[in-house]
């Protein structure tokens, strides 16, 4: 989403103890991102998706230590994390399905696609089911118009996908979940 | 000589020579292009000749060949290099060409941001690139680093990219052993004299799903860690880019042409492709076109500017799926609007905006529909991409794209009437940079692609409307009474 509401300045911020940079983070972004760059505020992007990586989201409460290690404002980490649609400010499931939306993927058959995940899963576009697996979306193009219908899940494409090729997919990262592959801290 | 007309004369793939693609190899035998294969097919050669020669020799290579840019404006390349500003010295004082090789580090830094953020519906080209021949990619980032005496140079790919832009850390883990890019690298140190040259580095930036990113001053403010919001130009981004500093940016595709232009002449390079046939600049060289849709045998193919649509479907698509019939096309990108049935011939080069009424050629890749589609679906499909993507600045394009959709919305479900065609067509004229309302362009390609498909299929959209007239009873003409 390019541009949303954000909460008031009332916003309570969760706190844990433990902090959710961990020293090897604060080390790639000290040693591997900093040289890279003129600015300190250039190394937002690629230390909010260590943190996304990390955790599948971006609490409050590592933002806050994003702009502490940078030395920029809080309100400049939080403008940019809530500009970009990649950036999850809350928990999701430990695997995202992304499902294409676009032009060539909606014209040769996602809406099946999706259908299919919907009822697998049993929740709709936006939801996590309940044992907090899955999070199924809808996204614009996947740069895979040629290989259509396509999905992102978690970070592998797949493409030229079937309505039952989808399901047996699901099927597995299931059992990959279950095994304990696609665990965040 | 550059020839004229268009005639099929391709006699081996240059872009894609790493990556076998029908009609001279097979789909199946792709796979990653490693530094070790790709030296073996004479890979970074190009660039050994580039920096054999003076980077003004090499700038005017370019400038020769006439190459426009491949990411969808078609700028020249070569023109859009020399409107940096010189290279300053420590004093301040501008550094000479000559003076230029065996010199320290240029003061002033000086950038390349490489677009690698396809993010366009329709467009899958840089892709196939970035997916198997990361190299080829690398080798034209060198060159045009040498020939612009940049500093540093950022490949910014759309977060969604997971495995290119891994394949692409991986190649340039290797271009840094093998040394290509870094301190000591093939770029940096002078042959002759062992000494530094100047210091050119690489990275990967990787976005996080905007595809106002993919604007190149959007892409800037990404890469500077802020939201993607474009600026107002002027200053152009060649004398203040990104960090402020002097920064070129280019398409992963137009680099990836600069090798073959290096090593072969710019003379080659005008052998393919077309004249113009309005009198405007030529469409030379190849380019990738990724066609999608209701084709037999969609993908990325490498075809001489100039190819009909139809020939691009009909040769290397295996024709429209199912034996049904053309009704159909987006040019190139959903943002260049549409192609109507009577347009099937329209011959895929950079004149193809001001003979076939869309906004350009874009990326050519073109989406194809069959006789079966719904071509209010596809404008609903469209102005849903563009509300979604809206990065909110300009109140134009935010709210109107959002008022374009819903009206799409409402026609194609049947209850508008025959006035909200008319303000659908206000909405969409009314937003974009060229009737001066916003300041980057992704207004103008929702109203390109809107109206196109309004004014090309109205029976379409006349059919789902009520009228808004009360209807009177009344006779007219010999019979009145």
């Amino acid at each position: 989403m390019a541009w949303i509401t954000k909460q008031s300045a009332t916003e309570q911020i969760e706190r844990r103890e433990e902090p959710y940079l961990t020293d090897e983070m604060k080390r790639a972004i000290n040693e591997d991102y900093r040289p890279r760059y003129e600015t300190t505020m250039a190394c937002l992007l690629p230390a909010l998706h260590l943190v996304q990586h990390a955790y599948g989201w971006i609490p409050r409460q590592a933002m806050l230590e994003i702009a502490e290690i940078l030395d920029v404002k809080p309100a400049d980490v939080f403008d940019t994390a809530t500009f970009y649609e990649e950036y999850w400010l809350h928990p999701k499931g430990k695997v995202v399905v992304s499902v294409c939306r676009s032009i060539a993927c909606e014209f040769c058959g996602q809406r099946e696609i999706t259908q299919a995940c919907k009822e697998k899963l049993g929740i709709d576009v936006g939801e996590t089911t309940e044992d907090d697996k899955f999070t199924l979306i809808e996204l614009e193009c996947l740069g895979s118009c040629g290989t259509a219908p396509a999905a992102l899940v978690g970070e592998t494409l797949h493409e030229n996908l079937t309505p039952a090729r989808m399901l047996e997919i699901l099927d597995e990262v299931s059992k990959e979940i279950d095994a304990g592959k696609h665990e965040h801290h | 000589m550059p020839k004229k007309t268009y005639s099929d004369s391709l006699e081996r793939h240059w872009l894609l020579k790493n990556i076998p693609t029908p009609p001279f190899g097979k789909i199946s035998d792709r796979r990653i292009v490693s530094y070790d294969d790709y030296v073996k097919n004479k890979g970074y050669e190009s660039l050994r000749k580039a920096i054999s020669m003076t980077p003004a020799d090499v700038i005017n290579e370019v400038k020769t060949s006439m190459l426009r840019g491949r990411g969808g404006a078609g700028f020249p390349t070569g023109l859009k290099w020399t409107f940096l500003p010189p290279v300053k010295d420590a004093e301040g004082n501008d550094v000479k060409d000559d003076e230029y090789a065996g010199r320290e580090a240029p003061v002033t830094e000086r950038y390349l941001a490489i677009n690698a953020d396809e993010s366009e519906p329709g467009t899958f080209k840089d892709r196939l690139l970035m997916d198997f021949d990361p190299h080829l990619v690398l080798e034209g980032i060198a060159i045009c680093c040498y020939a612009c005496k940049l500093s540093k140079a950022y490949i910014f790919i759309r977060g969604e990219y997971h495995h290119q832009a891994n394949v692409l850390e991986n190649a340039l883990k290797e271009a840094y052993a093998k040394g290509i890019f870094g301190p000591k690298g093939l770029v940096n140190s002078d042959s002759n004299t062992g000494g530094p040259r100047f210091q050119v580095d690489c990275y990967v930036h990787r976005g996080a799903g905007a595809y106002i990113c993919g604007e190149e001053t959007g892409l800037l403010e990404a890469l500077e860690g802020k939201r993607g919001w474009p600026r107002i130009k002027p200053p152009f981004p060649a004398l203040k880019g990104l960090f402020g500093k002097p920064t070129i940016i280019n398409n992963v595709e137009t680099l990836a042409h600069l090798p073959d232009i290096i090593t072969h002449g710019s003379s080659f390079f005008m052998e393919q492709g077309v004249e113009s046939a309005i009198g405007g600049p030529p469409s030379y060289g190849t380019k990738l076109m990724g066609v999608s849709g209701h084709v037999e045998r969609p993908g990325v193919f490498e075809c001489e500017l100039g190819i009909p649509l139809r020939e691009l479907v009909e040769k290397h698509c295996g024709g429209i799926r199912g034996g049904k019939r053309f009704k159909g096309a987006i040019a190139g990108g959903v943002s260049m609007g549409i192609l109507g049935t009577d347009q099937y011939d329209a011959e895929m080069d950079f004149d193809i905006g001001r003979k076939y009424n869309v906004l350009g050629l874009g990326t050519a890749c073109p989406t194809v529909f069959d006789e079966d589609t719904d071509m209010v679906a596809v404008a609903r499909n469209i102005s849903r991409f563009f509300k979604h993507e809206s990065c909110g600045q300009c109140t134009p394009c935010r709210e109107g794209s959002g008022w374009l959709y819903q009206l799409l919305t409402r026609i194609e479900s049947g209850d508008a009437r025959t006035k909200d065609l008319d303000m659908a067509l206000e909405v969409a004229t009314s937003m974009g940079s060229m009737p001066g309302t916003t300041i980057c362009g992704l207004a103008d390609g929702n109203n390109w692609a809107v109206r196109t498909i309004m004014n090309k299929f109205p029976d379409e959209f006349e059919a789902r409307v009520r009228p808004t007239y009360v209807p009177v009873k009344m006779s007219v003409g010999a019979g009145a009474r």
